[in-house]
């Protein structure tokens, strides 16, 4: 085994260009909402460390739901409310204007931000926040995130981050995988892992400081853990045949997973603290990719028990499966939303293999992709936008869509290809 | 069958490998892909069982992974005789039809529920537009829920432009129009001139869309005219049931028979009716109303 190449990077190396996202936005809403974000005074010695304003213009400019007015056509920088003429911006059509103050007090900065409603002449929303200077672009996510809320009623997912495989080919011999850690922009990639061999499946725990994935580097698909901030990992398993779709419960106490140590695949639960795997479906068809409902009661997971690959839903409570998915001849790879009712899963419609949206309640299925080759969706946390990973051109890339279908991103690598991205649940500051 | 278990193992795991259909991960030449693609799968099951095994199996789960995976297994033990060999193909073959059943039985109890779902819908649908109806008619609820007074002028009240279910026939032309000019002659409460226009209405329209409607309302309309006609409403009634014995109008005829018989003094033969709508129809309305009716009067 000495022959695999793996390397550990410690955490806050410099970010690897390699792995960098770049957002293209390919379809927005109609009639996006006209916002200024105007940029942020500096209230400290020397230059500021980061244009907050700038990330924060960003994230609504990716929402599709915004149209950020170009700093260009700002008639003023106004940083506190005896600076703000309404009229201004009236005439620039902007309906909302954010401003902001940023202070840096030793290694901490402070942003304190005021909203302003325009046509009302009011100001809807102020607030202050602050992390260390390393976390600068993470603090600017944090104000969009209250904006947002603020705006659509909805939590923004913008301070979140996401985790994926990017992989460079390597004509000469083996591939690179990278396991890459990202802000929710694609900003700041982190290589936690880089092996010569596949990496897979990687799921975050429900507190956002661990993520489990799927490694070959000992020659055989194993489930490992990793803690973000340390580094730390640990193989959890080494079963003969199949170790894969590691799944973390709601609670965090509990992974589930695929292993074919007892024949055909299955789905075990592991506790995570006394290490003790039980097995729960039992089926000489295939079961596999877990995905808990919140509520930590249940999971789906797909299964061709019924021929062709549908989603099916395990109750632990009662040990009782039941079949989910009814439309089409290949549903798989479910993810489920924090809401509980909205599923996003692969969907087979005319050869093709698209992301759609099922939902719990109406059993009603929604294909949002019009792409062909669609895998891997995963939730934001908000359950407003819908990461998967997709081809274009010849290469992997990562795309997005909202959940209406309305809003649509790519996140395309530099270079090389990107695949199973992993959105992150809310992270506490 | 040891020797069988560990080749189905093996087996599974070379299936596992197989390429998935849609990802075209060999091109990639990735093995990064956990979908399971059971048209391959099966393809290989199919082609699999018969041939000896080999030696080396991919742990990869992609295809061209696999000459770098590759690890050696203990070599599984041959098959005792063809025999066992053939029992496990059987067992395959058996276990891929078993899989393929439950698809369809899932899938069609699926379509069961929804349909039932779908039709108590409609049915609550008609129940709420037919309340609606009687609420201006005659202060009473519609025929399916009627509790009105025993001479059935409660139910005068459904709706005209609910087409019979069950009912074959073809709408003729201008046959709606005069259904619904004699059904406003109810809404009216102009009983004589509705009796009048329903049997004018068959008369032109013996086979039309809306006939058996026509029947079930001469039927009710016979009870609220002055002086009622027991026996005129209990034909209707008849007709309705011998020549449209699958229209939706049926349980609500069967239940009004038994109130006409009820008001006609043969307690026997309502009970008769109101048995028969309770056990032929237990899940209607009109059986409900049965029972009550039973439990009130007889």
């Amino acid at each position: 085994m000495a022959r695999l190449a793996l390397v550990l990077f410690v955490l806050l190396l410099p970010a690897l260009a390699q792995a960098q996202l770049v957002i293209e936005i390919t379809q927005g809403v109609d009639d996006p909402t006209p916002l200024a974000v105007v940029p942020f005074a500096w209230e400290g010695q020397g230059t500021a460390p980061e244009d907050l304003a700038q990330v924060v213009q960003e994230d609504f400019a990716r929402s599709g739901q915004f149209d950020p007015i170009d700093r260009a056509d700002m008639l003023g920088f106004p940083s506190r409310e005896a600076e703000l003429f309404y009229r201004d911006w009236r005439a620039i059509a902007s309906e909302y204007v954010l401003i902001g103050r940023v202070r840096g007090e030793g290694p901490n900065l402070n942003v304190h931000y005021e909203l302003y409603d325009v046509l009302r002449q009011a100001r809807i929303l102020e607030g202050d926040l602050s992390s260390s200077i390393g976390e600068a672009r993470m603090l600017a996510h944090r104000v969009s995130d209250a904006v947002y809320e603020k705006l659509t009623g909805i939590p923004g997912a913008f301070a979140t981050r996401l985790i994926y495989v990017s992989v460079t080919r390597n004509p000469a011999g083996k591939d690179y995988f990278r396991l890459t850690l990202a802000d929710a922009d694609g900003a700041r990639p982190i290589v936690l892992l880089e092996s010569r061999e596949p990496i897979m499946s990687p799921s975050w725990s429900p507190d956002g400081s661990q993520v489990a994935y799927v490694s070959f580097e000992t020659g055989r698909p194993a489930i490992f853990r990793q803690v973000l901030a340390t580094g730390e990992r640990e193989q959890l398993t080494n079963y003969r045949g199949l170790n894969s779709s590691p799944a973390w419960s709601p609670d965090g106490n509990t992974l589930a997973m695929v292993l074919s140590k007892d024949g055909s695949p299955d789905i075990y639960l592991m506790d995570m603290a006394s290490r003790r795997l039980t097995r729960v479906t039992r089926h000489y068809a295939i079961d596999t990719e877990p995905s808990w409902m919140p509520d930590g009661g249940s999971f789906l997971f797909t299964s061709d028990r019924g021929g062709r690959p549908q989603i099916y839903r395990y109750d632990l409570r009662s040990g009782l499966t039941e079949r989910v998915t009814f439309e089409g001849a290949y549903n798989a790879r479910a993810r489920v939303a924090q809401d509980g009712r909205n599923v996003v899963l692969v969907h087979q419609r005319n050869g093709e293999f698209q992301i759609a949206i099922h939902d719990l309640v109406t059993s009603r299925l929604q294909v949002l992709t019009n792409t062909e080759l669609d895998e891997s969706p995963s939730i934001a946390p908000n359950g407003s936008m819908v990461l998967y990973a997709t081809k274009f051109g010849d290469r992997g890339i990562l795309s997005a869509v909202s959940v209406d279908g309305g809003i649509k991103f790519r996140l395309p690598a530099r270079s090389g290809d990107v695949r199973e991205p992993a959105w992150s649940p809310y992270v506490k500051y | 069958m040891k020797s069988g278990r560990a080749r189905h193992t093996q087996i599974g795991l070379v299936q596992w490998a197989g390429p998935f259909a849609f990802m075209a991960l060999v091109s990639t030449g990735l093995a990064a892909q956990d979908y399971i693609d059971v048209e391959a799968e099966r393809r290989a099951a199919q082609a699999a069982p018969t041939t000896a095994p080999t030696g080396a199996v991919s742990y990869g789960v992609g295809g061209v992974s696999a000459a770098t995976t590759t690890r050696s297994l203990p070599p599984p033990a041959a098959p005792a005789s063809d025999n066992i060999g053939g029992l496990f193909n059987q067992v395959q073959q058996l276990q891929q039809e078993v899989m393929r059943l439950n698809g369809i039985v899932e899938q069609q109890a699926y379509e069961l529920r929804t349909l039932k779902e779908q039709s108590l819908e409609r049915y609550m649908d008609i129940d709420r537009r037919l309340a609606a109806g009687g609420g201006a008619a005659s202060g009473a609820t519609g025929s399916g829920s009627t509790a009105g007074a025993a001479n059935g002028a409660g139910g005068a009240a459904v709706a005209p432009v609910i087409p019979p279910a069950g009912s074959q026939a073809a709408e003729q032309p201008g046959e709606g129009d005069a259904y619904r000019a004699a059904y406003a002659l109810v809404r009216g409460q102009e009983f004589d001139q509705a009796v009048a226009a329903f049997t004018q209405f068959l008369q032109t329209y013996p086979d039309g869309r809306y006939a058996a409607n026509a029947h079930y309302w001469l039927g009710e309309l016979y009870l609220v005219i002055d002086p009622a006609d027991p026996e005129a409403s209990r034909q209707s009634f008849m007709l309705l049931l011998s020549q449209y014995p699958d229209n939706a109008k049926v349980p609500d005829a069967l239940y009004k028979l038994g109130r006409v018989h009820f008001i006609k003094g043969n307690s026997q033969r309502s009970r008769e009716y109101l048995e028969r709508v309770m056990r032929e129809y237990p899940d209607s309305s009109a059986a409900r109303l049965a029972g009550d009716f039973i439990d009130q009067n007889l």
